[in-house]
């Protein structure tokens, strides 16, 4: 466990040096990135460590962005508002949590999908707190300059990927990580040995949830305008999956590499090929899952274990 | 066993991988001596996908129409136009991320804003830091110009001024309506223009029998719709994009609800919306900034606005309507402010479409001091015979409102 | 009267709403695929129909035979040559190979017919039946008899055919078809097949009464979802329960709470049934 997280804190320290390279388009790439991390860290929890197909990243980074932007207009500070939505989202994915991860299977994909489609329309039709429809500015003064403000944004998002790595890697050395390994292989058994596998369960969702609600914040405050369907875009939801999927399930140093080659197509596909990037994007999907249904990770451990034997 | 499993993954790895290469290919980079760049985030593709294509349509014809001249004259010399697109998935956070790029990266001169209000102001706090003077083609809600920027510029005037008109044609023509009901999707244009409708009526003294709004993604009205009926309102106002209205017509047909005036914004200007309706389109009315039927000798590049309409068929093969105007029209007025300013530096170019005073083939074209464009009367018109003919302003006027839709 | 009116447009609109469902429903009862590609497949069905009728003026209800076969070897060959080398893996694998397979199917659409909204608008229209003040629209009601039996000529090849009998067999237990010799990869293809012509068929239909578009497709997918939970998966009489039910609380809720919350509700719905009844409403208990 020890070698994969000194690797992490490498990956995560080399990202932070971006702000060198000076470029305020570099900076946006690069808080998306560490936001993309956040995402495909924190649904690893559930999707990895759990095994529990999750669609929610969704509903919690729009419920993150609306908590903020909320609390912001009515007058709070960002360090107050980021952190009242890092324990709203806490409380109350955990508390989610316990109901919908009674399901299994495709049933709990659909329940955290449909989630996704509940807030959305709940903020929708909030219009006094919310603006509904209209969407919600977010008013921040800020007279720093175009760099300094891409600065600010970039380590915002940074530290909250550096504190979601933490929580991922001590949740991995943890007895609650150990519990949700012993859930996933078997569940039932899980409960036979007396494991609370309610209260794994629910703290795991929190968990999962509660950092992507941040990044959420963070970026709400980032673009100053935020409405339902751009916040609850359903592929904020199946992105962090499709990157766990190139970095290999499970293992947090893979995902956090499938979240940069993930951001690094969708920047390559998107920026050529105006008319049919989402058909491309279809396709490294489907090649990707047909012929490296393991992750690139799973490549270069192949090569590796090839190269050992012939020695 | 094992080793063929491997080639294969290696070959599928290999694959992915010239894949990429393959995509990752050199954006094309004209040279950047002599040509005039312009970005266009637009939606290409998403739920706002259909408006996109308007808009490209408009920017296109008049790139085409200014390089086909040899060009924008600065000084003496001709620059080629060169319009930079980027998607941005009809998601307002990549608007923003978009018109970065294209400022940072592309290196665009100009720049065309976002569609819609929505995007057009998230996008504009980035053009406004890094002073680049944009021209918005269809947002039209004061907020958006209310943020106290120099650089940004729309020539669509207000919601209100188009509801305000259509009010008071009504209230002249049908006095018999009294009662008026308000459907409204639940999104930032169509809902703001049906709270501007609900001003408008009580202003004038109709009364609001219902106000709703239904979400975006709805298939089926007919609830709804027959809880309107229920209510006999003389007056239906239904706000939506082409799919919603397209819908909801059709399902006002279906459930036999007739009423003196029915008003759509914004389908009916969109030549596809006569088409897919065919008879039950017959009377809607509908409002909008811009109509071919508009009759100005204008100092741009397309002259008399029948010219425009012409160019425009033999182009594309249909009507434009004033999404594509506007849209050409933006592109029209950069010309003209660089060609005032005599150089395409940005400050330069703002000062001269802040000075602008001309009028064009959509119209005299004058902005307020918060970039707004203030001199326009926006049309009110209706479909008569499949065809949307203008009963407002008098100067334009093709035809009298006819009341009842069947 | 407000009420008899809401009541008869739901009936009706249930009807198309287990049209569109019950080919998901299907796949993913049999298969355990939740196809993601439903959607735009029944949109690709839309556009064949309005194409047709725009160019050669053959009316919908005719291009179902022409769309169920074309549709059953769309389904078939992606089953065989792409669905089939994952369909062990997890749930998360397949969900997202027929979610790629909807991208690239999707942005083909908007690519060759453009995102423009099309009608098919039929000339004369056929008008609406009013019986007794309630008014029902003449297309709806061809649309719900096709679609009814659609869905019965289903139910009557799952009971009564060899291949439809081998289906359900697989649907109940694999492991046990298996066993008495049933060729499983040939019945998931020829399943995922019937599910894509049953999309096919819905659009075709679908096309007298919504607009068209790419844009829609991921609607249909909603509601698809919706009414499977509602229903019960893979049996054709939980589709027309679940897509009744679902029109049902549609058109009262948007009357009584408004049209904004039409659709929160029918998903809060569809995470209570989940929770309290996963097996629908005429499922069997024990399914997943």
């Amino acid at each position: 466990m020890i070698r994969p997280s000194i690797v992490l804190v490498a990956l995560l320290a080399v990202i932070a040096l971006l702000p060198l390279a000076g470029d305020a388009y570099a900076l946006r790439l690069g808080t998306i990135a560490c936001m993309y991390g956040i995402f495909a860290l924190s649904w690893n929890i559930v999707g990895g460590f759990l095994g529990y197909p999750s669609f929610a990243t969704a509903a919690f980074f729009g419920f993150g962005a609306y908590t903020t932007g909320v609390l912001m207009t009515l007058g709070a500070s960002l360090p107050l508002a980021l952190l009242a939505t890092l324990v709203a989202s806490l409380v109350g994915a955990s508390v989610l949590g316990a109901v919908l991860l009674r399901l299994r299977g495709h049933y709990f994909a659909i329940a955290s999908l449909s989630l996704v489609e509940v807030l959305r329309e709940v903020v929708n039709n909030a219009t006094d707190l919310t603006g509904g429809g209209m969407g919600l500015n977010i008013p921040l003064a800020s007279n720093a300059s175009i760099l300094g403000d891409a600065i600010f944004y970039f380590y915002a998002m940074w530290i909250a990927l550096a504190l979601t790595a933490a929580m991922v890697v001590a949740v991995s050395a943890s007895k609650l990580g150990f519990g949700l390994a012993c859930i996933r292989q078997n569940e039932t058994a899980a409960n036979m040995v007396g494991l609370n596998t309610t209260l794994y369960k629910s703290i795991a969702f929190g968990l999962s949830a509660c950092f992507v609600g941040v990044a959420g914040g963070i970026y709400a405050v980032w673009v100053h305008y935020i409405d339902p369907s751009d916040v609850f875009d359903i592929l904020y939801s199946v992105k962090p999956i499709v990157m766990s999927l190139m970095g290999g399930l499970g293992s947090p140093v893979g995902v956090v590499c499938g979240a940069l080659v993930y951001l690094g197509l969708e920047e390559v596909v998107w920026r050529n090929y105006i008319q049919i990037h989402s058909g491309l994007l279809g396709l490294l999907v489907v090649l990707l899952l047909l012929f490296l249904p393991h992750g690139l990770v799973s490549l270069r451990g192949r090569l590796f274990r090839r190269g050992t034997g012939h020695a | 066993m094992f080793r063929s499993r491997l080639s294969r993954r290696a070959v599928a790895f290999g694959a992915i991988a010239l894949a990429i290469g393959a995509i990752g290919g050199l954006p094309s980079m004209a040279s950047a001596e002599d040509v005039i760049r312009i970005g266009a985030p637009l939606p290409i593709t998403g739920p706002l996908a259909p408006e996109a294509i308007k808009q490209k349509q408009g920017y296109d014809l008049w790139a085409a129409q200014a390089n086909k001249a040899g060009g924008i004259s600065v000084g003496g010399k001709k620059y080629r136009v060169e319009i930079v697109y980027v998607d941005y998935q009809s998601n307002t956070p990549r608007a923003v991320q978009a018109t970065e790029q294209l400022i940072t990266q592309d290196h665009v001169n100009f720049l065309f804003g976002a569609f819609g209000s929505g995007a057009a102001k998230a996008a504009s706090t980035v053009s406004e830091r890094y002073k680049v003077p944009t021209l918005a083609a269809t947002a039209s809600s004061s907020q958006v110009y209310d943020q106290g920027y120099k650089y940004l510029f729309g020539t669509f005037t207000p919601n209100d001024t188009l509801t305000t008109p259509l009010t008071k044609i009504v209230k002249a023509q049908a006095p018999d309506v009294k009662k008026v009901a308000i459907l409204a999707r639940n999104d930032l244009f169509p809902l703001a223009i049906a709270q501007e409708m609900e001003k408008s009526a009580k202003a004038n003294g109709i009364e609001v029998v219902f106000f709703d709004k239904y979400a975006i993604g709805t298939l089926d009205h007919s609830a709804t719709l027959s809880q309107i009926k229920s209510l006999s309102p003389q007056w239906i106002f239904i706000t939506g994009y082409t799919n919603d209205l397209l819908l909801a017509r059709k399902q006002m047909v279906d459930q036999q609800i007739k009423a003196p005036v029915v008003t759509m914004i914004a389908g009916p200007a969109y030549q596809e919306f006569i088409d897919a309706l065919g008879p039950s389109a017959e009377n809607v009315s509908s409002a909008a900034w811009w109509h071919p039927a508009e009759q100005y000798d204008g100092k741009d590049i397309f002259g008399k606005t029948s010219e425009f309409v012409k160019l425009f068929r033999e182009k594309y093969n249909s009507e434009p309507d004033y999404g594509q105007a506007s849209a050409a029209l933006c592109g029209a007025l950069f010309q003209l402010a660089i060609e005032q300013a005599g150089s395409i530096d940005r400050d330069k170019v703002r000062d001269a479409l802040a000075k602008m005073d001309v009028v064009t083939f959509f119209g005299p074209v004058k902005f307020g001091a918060n970039g707004q464009i203030n001199s326009l009367d926006p049309p009110v018109f209706q479909i008569q015979s499949g065809k949307p003919v203008v009963v407002f302003p008098q100067a334009i006027k093709q035809g009298d409102l006819k009341l009842g839709v069947n | 009267m407000l009420a008899a009116q809401v009541l008869v447009n739901a009936a009706v609109l249930g009807c198309l709403y287990a049209c569109i469902a019950i080919g998901f429903s299907l796949v993913w009862g049999v298969l355990n695929v939740i196809n993601l590609i439903h959607g735009s497949l029944i949109v690709l069905g839309a556009y064949l129909a309005w194409g047709l009728y725009q160019w050669t003026g053959i009316l919908p209800w005719y291009v179902l035979v022409l769309t169920a076969p074309l549709f059953f070897g769309i389904g078939y060959l992606l089953q065989r040559l792409l669905l089939n080398r994952v369909i062990t893996a997890p749930v998360l694998v397949t969900l997202t190979l027929t979610f790629g397979l909807d991208l690239i199917l999707n942005n083909a659409m908007i690519y060759f017919f453009k995102a423009d909204y099309r009608k098919l608008t039929l000339v004369p229209s056929l008008g609406s039946l009013s019986i007794g003040g309630v008014v029902v629209p003449v297309d709806r009601v061809i649309a719900t008899a096709f679609a009814l039996v659609l869905t019965g000529l289903l139910y009557l090849l799952l009971r009564r055919s060899r291949v439809g009998r081998a289906v359900v067999a697989v649907r109940l237990d694999r492991d046990a078809a298996v066993l008495m010799g049933v060729d499983v990869k040939s019945i998931y293809a020829i399943a995922f097949g019937l599910g894509a012509a049953l999309a096919g068929c819905a659009g075709v239909l679908m096309a007298l009464i919504f607009p068209i578009s790419p844009l829609t497709s991921s609607a249909y997918l909603g509601k698809a979802f919706v009414v499977c939970v509602l229903g019960g998966l893979g049996s054709v009489s939980g589709a027309l329960a679940g897509g009744v039910a679902l029109a049902l609380v549609e058109g009262i809720g948007a009357v009584v709470v408004g049209p904004s919350y039409a659709t929160t509700l029918s998903f809060l719905l569809l995470i209570a049934f989940l929770i309290v009844r996963p097996q629908g409403l005429l499922g069997r208990k024990g399914f997943e």
